[in-house]
């Protein structure tokens, strides 16, 4: 480092400049992990049904919370005091352990029991009917139910109120256990809750199941209780968690490994100081224009963004290498910048490409790299060099190095090594039993899979919907909508019986159609008929005349209610349940039919054919599938022309087809190699590999770029040697280290890298560096 | 709930039997009701309320299986079966579709289960925890007054009252709110059938004298 007064006051500007960078990006940006930012936008239906659900809908904001360790009886008192805390908080909007609650209809509700129940479908409400009512709530009342039925007999002769609570009930019921959900073997009670905050908020996730821990502790005084809480919204919060952990951990690790390999390098403290200060600038400039031009910014376009700009790394190790004690630091950045310059302008350039992928996750990494790697390379030629000293020596006249070289120049040059080696990782390609890709979902955001195995084994015991199958009926309104699930009852109900499958749901089990209450309502006979069937039944009962009159008066109302409507229902218990069943959009009414053990989808498939255009069956594995499929098609589209414009840029810069062909084949050749190895290891790839595919595509065209550039000086030669062998080293340790990470995505990015800076080094010293003593014009020995 | 005070009332009364001297010291009586199941009795009860002109009044006889285990069975004037396991209550009725439902949804229940449980364990203390109790009467022909201790339990049910002659339980009454009440003859007491038009306070007295 320079120690002029000039020199330190650009060392202070400079980092007075990256604080104020600093405050601006903390201000100004908001991480944001809803996933859908790095999807494509849905063309189908079941696409945008899938997107919905996976990001707000009330299915994912589902928290299963199981609770063992303790008799049957105390947890099922601590899963009630549970369900009347949480409703009492503010973090969850639905909570229910199963328990029925006659009190679960508001009052002022209660007359539509009559609009809503089936029981006077077939059977008229005549004096027959109610002389038998009478006669059966008689015995009721002398048995052991009759303290319970006896303040509600008044008002609900017929016991209409609880026939409707009993046919919402899901149609396979989990176990129960004191009245409350227990898994079927009877050991843990089961609770379902839904928070407020969609599942892809960690923050608002996290207050939530802190909420309910917090809430749980102050039950479980003696500590003996286990809670178990699962759903997508635990899992982002435990992912993140997990990830910052991990990330802090190996981020620390290579930090201190990466000064270490500085310091030994170069033997300066200044200059690894200096080597850190574009990559510094890089990461805050990409963030703030990110932040600046998108507002807020995906955790993974962080996570992708500091691994891609750590190419930066080595610009100013280059500049650091290469510097002698005859020249001025300046000039040696200038004789590099055409080489440097070439390297960033083709990796920008490719980068480019993202911004036109339609995916804005994409967009943003684009964004974020391309003025990452700009402001790095710019800072390295224009502001490093006035900071920088002379070298005391030259690594140059290294020794060592020059032994190193000579070695290497010894190797020899084999063209066809190349061909073998793309016959070699084609034929790894085509043998490997595991599909080239991967299309689930879940692999860009990889929960272990002893938690998602919990998950699904605790929501079968649930008998929640299967998250894989649906009806979907589309109608311009509601009504139209609820006529077409009455419509579709019966054959759902036959699919049952069939065993085709086990339950079903549906808005209309709740809200009939208008037009079906309005049936109903016209069948109930009116006050002054009613009143002289009631006394006729009454005078045959032991009942005391006029008892009954809440009842007449309910009658009486439910004849004058307009039906029913699905908003009326939205704000009791039932809510949360219709508004999952039946979503307006832009005009037209999505109603939904959730089904539960699905046997035979070939049925469900015929049912919804033979039910009209209105009624399609949904499959959301396959959507979500054809969705990755989609993403990744525009991905490697544009990976495609990436590589064109940047053949085109190196060729621009180069202008001689075998130039163009050394420093291509070494990246073009490690890429087939990565792919070769990670399925050779049973890895399908995903985004996160095809990413670092790219990065590690960008090394490799640096290296061969400086290879290529030192051809035919020995003392520079050397200089490009001791610089790519510590860039190589320096990235390697970073990547070697997320490749030995517990979590899936980091693992994914530090493999594939790892592989390609080897195989890049290695590949552009055997192919881009020309034979000794021969001239690179004649050089004929270099792969096509 | 009346099932199960009936079911301990059986056991009450079994117990008694075994005991040879009963007197109005309750701590010496409970003790002595402590009785192993399984073990059956006849019954006639008359279910009062306010919203009959008339009990009704069923017969058939219940068992005490074990602890929280009863079975209630009807034969007159129609066929119903009420199981009690734990806290879960089932009930069969001819002709209709079973019911279930838990003894917790009634909240006012679960202070009754733990006395009954209690009483029939001869566990005079556990019986103090939830109610107050009074003895009157002698060896002769005595009642226990249980009267629950929460006000929220005394909502619904104000009383229970158990009554025998020596070592004979005959009568096991349940006083709810306001005209309602059922009255549960027992054993030798259930031999005589229940006039149609019998009040409640004619039953309760019939359970005390001898």
């Amino acid at each position: 480092m320079r120690r002029t007064a000039a020199a330190l006051l650009g060392l202070t500007l400079w980092i007075a400049a990256l604080g104020v960078m600093t405050i601006f990006v903390q201000r100004r940006l908001e991480v944001s992990s809803d996933l859908r930012l790095f999807l494509p936008s849905p063309t189908t239906r079941e696409q945008r049904l899938l997107l919905e659900d996976f990001g707000e809908g009330p299915a994912s904001r589902v928290l299963v919370v199981a609770l063992d360790g303790a008799t049957p009886e105390e947890l099922a008192d601590v899963s009630r005091a549970l369900v009347a805390a949480l409703r009492g908080g503010e973090k969850f909007r639905f909570v229910t352990n199963g328990e029925v609650s006659l009190d679960s209809l508001p009052d002022e509700l209660l007359p539509y029991r009559f609009l809503l129940s089936r029981t006077f479908d077939d059977q008229p409400l005549n004096a027959e009917f109610l002389e038998a009512q009478l006669v059966a709530r008689t015995r009721d009342l002398a048995s052991p139910a009759g303290l319970i039925l006896e303040p509600w007999l008044p008002r609900d002769p017929t016991l209409e109120l609880p026939k409707l609570l009993e046919s919402w009930q899901p149609l396979r019921e989990p176990r129960r256990e004191f009245d409350v959900w227990f898994d079927g073997a009877g050991a843990r009670a089961l609770l379902v809750a839904e928070t407020r905050a969609p599942a892809f908020d960690p923050a608002g996730q996290r207050a939530a199941i802190e909420e309910l821990e917090r809430m749980f502790g102050a039950l479980d005084a003696r500590g003996s209780i286990h809670m178990t809480v699962s759903g997508a919204g635990k899992f982002s919060d435990l992912m993140e968690t997990r990830t910052r952990a991990e990330t802090t951990r190996l981020g620390g690790a290579a930090t201190i490994g990466m000064i270490i390999l500085l310091l030994l390098a170069y033997r300066r403290i200044g200059s690894v100081i200096l080597t850190l200060l574009p990559l510094a600038s890089a990461g805050l400039a990409g963030l703030a224009a990110v932040s600046a031009l998108f507002g807020s910014v995906h955790g993974i376009t962080l996570a992708f963004g500091f691994t891609l700009i750590g190419v930066a790394q080595d610009y100013p190790i280059h500049l650091l290498s290469h510097r002698r004690p005859d020249a001025e630091p300046d000039a040696v950045a200038r004789a590099l910048w055409p080489t440097l310059a070439t390297g960033i302008a083709s990796t920008c350039i490719s980068y480019l490409t993202f911004l036109f992928s339609g995916v804005l996750g994409l967009a943003q990494l684009a964004c974020f790299t391309v003025i990452g790697l700009a402001v790095a390379g710019l800072t390295t030629r224009y502001l490093l060099p006035s900071l920088t000293d002379k070298a005391g020596s030259d690594h140059g006249n290294s020794l060592l190095l020059q032994r190193l070289w000579d070695s290497v120049a010894r190797l020899p040059h084999p063209g066809w090594a190349g061909g073998v080696l793309v016959v070699l990782c084609v034929g790894i390609v085509a043998l490997a039993p595991q599909p080239l890709w991967e299309n689930a979902l879940g692999g860009l955001t990889p929960v272990p899979a002893d938690l998602l195995a919990q998950d699904q084994e605790l929501r079968a015991q649930l008998g929640t919907a299967d998250l894989r199958y649906m009806l979907a009926v589309t109608a311009d309104d509601e009504e139209t909508a609820l006529e077409s699930l009455e419509k579709l009852d019966a054959p759902l109900r036959e699919l049952v019986q069939r065993g085709a499958i086990r339950g079903y749901d549906h808005a209309a089990r709740y809200v009939p159609a208008a037009a079906t209450q309005r049936i109903r309502q016209a069948k109930l006979p009116d006050a002054q008929a009613l009143r002289a069937m009631l006394e006729t039944a009454q005078a045959r009962s032991p009942f005391r005349a006029g008892v009954f009159e809440p009842f007449l008066e309910d009658v009486t109302r439910a004849r004058e209610l307009a039906p029913l409507t699905v908003e009326q229902i939205g704000d009791t218990a039932l809510g949360t349940e219709i508004e999952l069943l039946l979503r307006r959009s832009s005009g037209a009414v999505t109603a939904l039919v959730t089904l539960s053990g699905v046997d035979d989808a070939g049925a469900l498939q015929q049912l919804a054919l033979g039910a009209g255009p209105a009624v399609t069956l949904l499959d959301l594995k396959a959507a979500s599938e054809s969705l990755v499929v989609r993403q990744r098609t525009r991905i490697l589209w544009m990976l495609g022309a990436a590589s064109i414009l940047l053949v085109g840029v190196v060729a621009f810069a180069l202008r001689s087809g075998r130039r163009v062909a050394r420093v291509i084949a070494p990246m073009a050749l490690t890429t087939l190699v990565i792919v070769a190895v990670l399925q050779a290891a049973g890895i399908s790839l995903t985004l996160f590999h095809l990413i670092s595919l790219i990065l590690a595509a960008g090394l490799g065209l640096d290296y061969a770029l400086f290879f290529e550039h030192a051809a035919d000086d020995p003392a520079e030669q050397r200089r490009t040697l001791h610089a790519t062998l510590v860039s190589v080293l320096s990235t390697l340790l970073v990547f070697v280290l997320l490749a030995t990470s517990s979590l899936p995505v980091l693992r994914a990015i530090g493999t594939p890298v790892a592989i390609g800076v080897v195989s890049n080094f290695v590949l552009a010293l055997l192919l881009t560096r020309p034979a000794p003593a021969v001239t690179r014009v004649t050089n004929s020995a270099q792969p096509k | 709930m009346n099932l199960l005070t009936r079911g301990i009332a059986v056991s009450l009364i079994l117990l008694c039997s075994a005991a040879r001297s009963a007197g109005p010291d309750v701590d010496a009586l409970i003790p002595r009701l402590a009785r192993l199941p399984p073990a059956t009795i006849a019954f006639t009860e008359a279910r009062f309320s306010a919203l009959l002109r008339e009990p009704v009044i069923v017969a058939g006889e219940v068992s005490y299986l074990g602890p929280g285990s009863f079975e209630r069975r009807v034969t007159l004037p129609y066929r119903e079966t009420t199981a009690i396991h734990g806290e879960s209550v089932r009930i069969e009725r001819e002709g209709e579709a079973s019911r279930t439902f838990g003894l917790k949804r009634a909240p006012e229940l679960g202070g009754l289960l733990s006395g009954f449980a209690a009483l029939l364990s001869g566990d005079a203390a556990a019986v103090a925890r939830e109610f107050s109790v009074a003895s009157t009467g002698d060896e002769k022909s005595w009642a226990l007054e249980l009267t629950p201790l929460t006000r929220n339990d005394r909502r619904r049910l104000r009383q229970i009252l158990v009554s025998g002659a020596e070592s004979e339980t005959r009568c096991f009454a349940v006083v709810s709110e306001q005209g309602s009440a059922s009255v549960m003859l027992l054993g030798s007491a259930a031999e005589q059938p229940i006039a149609g038009d019998a009040t409640l306070d004619a039953l309760l007295r019939r359970c005390r004298v001898e």
